[in-house]
């Protein structure tokens, strides 16, 4: 299914980061490989720095030392214009809420990515529209934000996500404010799709119920990265 | 528990919430002294001008303080200058509003009854406006005593009810404010509302203002020139209210049918989301909106009184009838320009308040929407339409209410000079709408702040 | 873990309608996809021993060209048994048979590297989960084979979370337990 430690060539590839936000030392020499396709969970206790980890891998933040490659480039070192270009059309990138825009409508916010793109704006509408049924919320389009479910919200900015057809997608505690039932909907979609269109999903949780709904896992402690699965 | 006991434990809280809250708190704690001082400072003023009676030699401004007929335009104006005052310390008293509302309804959780949040709120506003209002009394109490050796005790007590009820008037302001938001332990609001449209108040205020406006028009003040000059800017003014309050709607009504229009025909992601958003909230600019246009109002009429008054008085002099020092008039005129300035800053002020706070309290979504590959640019430029777009046809409305206050003036002051519509009054307008821009831009560094990773932990 | 009642789910699949054995095994590995399969000796057994209480009968024998199958019914006390049964509380955890931290215990003990078999647990657990997961977000799986793959993933993640909390209280315990 995947190229577990395999001899290809990681699709992102992050090597000895260390980040510190003031005294707090969130990342102290983490190396993690993401390959084409692949679904993996970056799981640990809260406070061990996942989340400084994700923002490391999307050039969010600049780690302190290390190294962050991704397709022959070091995003380390990539000036913000290129960063925010490969955010916007190689990766996707989904948190626990907040990336959609309240005022919007289920149905711009998800085409919103087509417009920075130069997508004519009913072009856009009509591929956003496709979108929402695939996630399953056909019929919200006109909803705003504040308006959807905590469910429904997910799988929009799924959509959002997604629509570009990015190589990775980044997902921060996608499910960390949904029930069971809600989670396994939003979890389902985002596997579903991933796997049809072959994008890589780096998933970024605390439980342990959505990190077995990736091909692999890596697990933080204390800043750094350890894969869970080899017997110790 | 007394209520003596009670008030010095409120006290004694609020000073801790204060102390304990984030920058942006501070933000408004210090604005907030800066608009009660002003306040106290304009009305101070007022209050002495206005406890003088009769002639006297006070030597400043060309003689212009020194005769009751002037001395009543001089108070008026500074009466006005506590409008603009007033919806700057409006705009001030919502910074930070989302981090209050929670706090407060934190104190309700904690067992505070609904009246005391209130008050200890209320408090906060309070010693704020007291703080300011010394500062000012501070200043003021010297510049009085440098140029009147014994002031009256009439100017006194007008100087002491001012200072003390500035900070009551705040306190009260503050406790209104706030009536809504305390009401639950659970009220603190997730999002924060859009702005109501305005009520019956404004309405009974512009039904004032027409009547007033009337009555003097209908005055025949040109029998006695110094009358008329003296009753020229009430006019003015009154008409200038009228359309300020007018200028409310216009900018809340023109704010939502602008976002209606565009958002469904926007092409850009910019336009797209300004455009939604005024569709969403489109009241929440509409006060400081209106200010603007009052400002607008207020400078396009009075650069063309000027230029038409100027033009009057050189005719005056070439024949001999000037009663006074062209100085004594140009320093009226002056006097007017500068008020109107400082009315101008105060009111950019709160338009670049009103913008940085609208940012802050969005900072969580702002930058998790950054982080999801929106560009800070298409954010920025969003931000600036927000604001660009419902002002343009409101100033350009505002403009032409001034043109017609200056072409007016010049229509009825042909005694001296020829009928010549003042065309320079035409650039005010201009320069309002790019002051307006360039205050809103000012919250662009806000931005790229409010976007930085560090909000995402928060979200 | 409360132990299955094999006796009592056969008497509910007779409830549908005569059956015979082989038929009433290959049901129940149907209706109950992640539970253990029965054995085709243990449905023997159990029939006969509802028979000889009463509680079924034999309805009949055909061999349908191949070998001879006995078809079974429920009886009504049968009937009564099954309702008793189905609505009766089942007795929330009754022993705590904590397999996991009783090797805990016996590697501290021993002088052995509890951590490390925590860590082994904990990537087993892991892997069943994913597996599960597979199962249940496979396309056009049903919602009995979802409803059991969720019970037995919320049963590993309970273990899971107990193993976190545990290995992150090791020097306490392992102190308690040496000076015992």
């Amino acid at each position: 299914m995947s190229n577990k430690g395999g001899t290809a060539v990681p699709l992102l590839a992050a090597r000895d980061l260390v980040k510190a936000h003031g005294r707090t030392q969130a990342l102290r020499g983490a190396s993690v490989e993401l390959h084409a396709g692949e679904i993996l969970a970056v799981t640990g206790a809260s406070g061990s720095g996942k989340s400084t980890l994700l923002h490391c891998l999307t050039g969010i933040v600049r780690p302190d030392a290390g190294s962050v490659s991704y397709g022959g480039e070091r995003l380390d070192q990539l000036p913000e214009k290129r960063l925010s270009e490969l955010r916007r059309t190689e990766f996707g990138v989904v948190f626990q809420f907040g990336q959609l825009i309240p005022e919007l409508t289920a149905l711009d916010n998800v085409a919103l990515p087509l417009l920075l793109a130069g997508v004519r704006r009913q072009e856009a509408q009509a591929t956003a529209g496709e979108w929402l049924e695939r996630f399953g919320v056909r019929g919200q389009e006109e909803l705003r934000p504040g308006e959807m479910s905590g469910g429904q919200a997910q799988r929009v900015a799924l959509a959002r996500a997604l629509i570009t057809g990015p190589k990775v997608v980044f997902a921060d505690e996608p499910t960390g404010a949904l029930d069971s039932l809600a989670s396994e909907q939003v979890m389902t979609a985002l596997v579903h799709t991933a796997r049809e269109s072959g994008t890589a999903v780096l998933l970024i949780t605390h439980d342990a119920q959505v990190a077995a709904y990736a091909d692999r896992e890596v697990r933080l402690s204390d800043g750094a990265l350890a894969p869970v699965g080899v017997t110790a | 528990m007394s209520s003596a006991a009670g008030i010095s434990v409120d006290v004694r809280l609020a000073w801790r919430l204060t102390r304990g809250s984030d920058r942006r708190e501070w933000w408004r704690v210090g604005l907030t002294v800066a608009g009660a001082a002003l306040a106290t400072g304009f009305a101070q003023a007022a209050v002495v001008l206005a406890s003088l009676d009769g002639h006297y030699a006070i030597g400043v401004a060309h003689g212009l303080l020194d005769n009751p007929g002037e001395r009543h335009g001089v108070v008026f104006s500074l009466l006005l200058l506590l409008v603009p005052v007033l919806g700057f310390l409006g705009q001030t008293a919502r910074i930070g509003a989302v981090h209050r509302d929670r706090r407060l309804a934190g104190l309700r959780l904690a067992g505070a009854t609904p009246w005391q949040v209130r008050r200890i709120a209320a408090l906060e506003t309070g010693l704020a406006c007291l703080l300011g209002s010394m500062l000012a009394a501070a200043v003021a109490v010297p510049i009085l005593l440098s140029y009147w050796a014994g002031p009256s005790a009439l100017a006194w007590a007008g100087m002491v009810a001012v200072a003390l009820g500035v900070p009551m008037l705040g306190t009260a302001v503050g406790a209104l404010a706030l009536r809504r938001v305390v009401a639950s332990p659970l009220g603190w609001v997730r999002r924060v509302r859009p702005a109501q449209r305005p009520g019956r108040v404004l309405l009974v205020a512009t039904l004032l203002f027409t009547a007033l406006a009337l009555v003097t028009l209908l005055t025949p003040f040109t029998a006695n020139p110094l009358f008329g000059f003296a009753l020229v800017p009430l006019t003015v003014f009154a008409l200038v209210l009228l359309v300020g309050s007018a200028a409310v709607w216009l900018s809340g009504w023109s704010s939502s049918l602008l976002g209606r229009v565009l958002a469904d025909r926007a092409h850009s992601a910019a336009g797209l989301i300004a455009a939604e958003r005024l569709r969403d909230d489109p009241w929440s600019a509409a006060r400081t909106h209106a200010a603007v246009l009052l400002v607008t109002v207020v400078g396009t009429g009075f650069v063309g009184v000027r230029q038409v008054m100027l033009a009057d008085l050189r005719g005056m002099r070439s024949v001999g009838q000037l009663g006074m020092d062209m100085e004594f008039y140009t320093t009226g005129l002056d006097l007017t320009a500068a008020a109107i300035t400082v009315g101008l800053v105060i009111v950019l002020s709160a338009l670049a308040v009103g913008t940085a706070e609208s940012l802050a309290s969005r900072r969580q979504g702002l930058a998790a929407q950054a982080a999801a590959g929106v560009p800070r640019a298409v954010l920025g430029r969003a931000l600036l339409l927000e604001s660009a777009l419902p002002l343009a046809p409101a100033v350009l409305v505002a403009g032409t209410g001034g043109m017609a206050i200056g072409v007016w003036y010049a229509s009825i002051t042909t005694e001296y000079t020829t009928h010549n519509v003042p065309y320079a009054a035409l650039l005010v307008p201009l320069a309002v709408y790019m002051c307006c821009l360039l205050a809103a831009a000012t919250s662009l560094p806000l931005l790229r702040r409010s976007v930085r990773p560090a909000e995402l932990r928060y979200v | 873990m409360i132990r299955m009642s094999t006796r009592h789910i056969l008497l509910g699949l007779l409830a549908a309608g005569p059956s015979h054995g082989y038929d009433l095994k290959r049901r129940h590995d149907e209706r109950f996809p992640q539970a253990r399969p029965l054995a085709y000796g243990q449905v023997y057994t159990t029939l006969q021993r509802l028979v000889r209480d009463g509680l079924a009968e034999i309805e009949g024998t055909d061999s349908d060209g191949g070998p001879e199958r006995t078809t079974y019914r429920s009886t009504e006390d049968g009937a009564r048994e099954l309702a008793q049964w189905a609505g009766e509380i089942a007795p929330p955890a009754p022993f705590v048979t904590n397999e996991i931290f009783a090797k805990v215990v016996v590697s501290i003990l021993s002088g052995g590297d509890p951590e490390a078999y925590l860590r082994a647990q904990r990537a087993a657990h892991m892997e069943r989960m994913r597996e599960l997961t597979a199962v249940k977000t496979a396309h056009g799986a049903d919602l009995a084979t979802v409803l059991s793959a969720d019970y037995a993933l919320n049963h590993l993640d309970a273990d899971l979370r107990w193993m976190t909390t545990t290995a992150a209280r090791l020097t306490t315990l392992t102190a308690e337990v040496d000076t015992a």
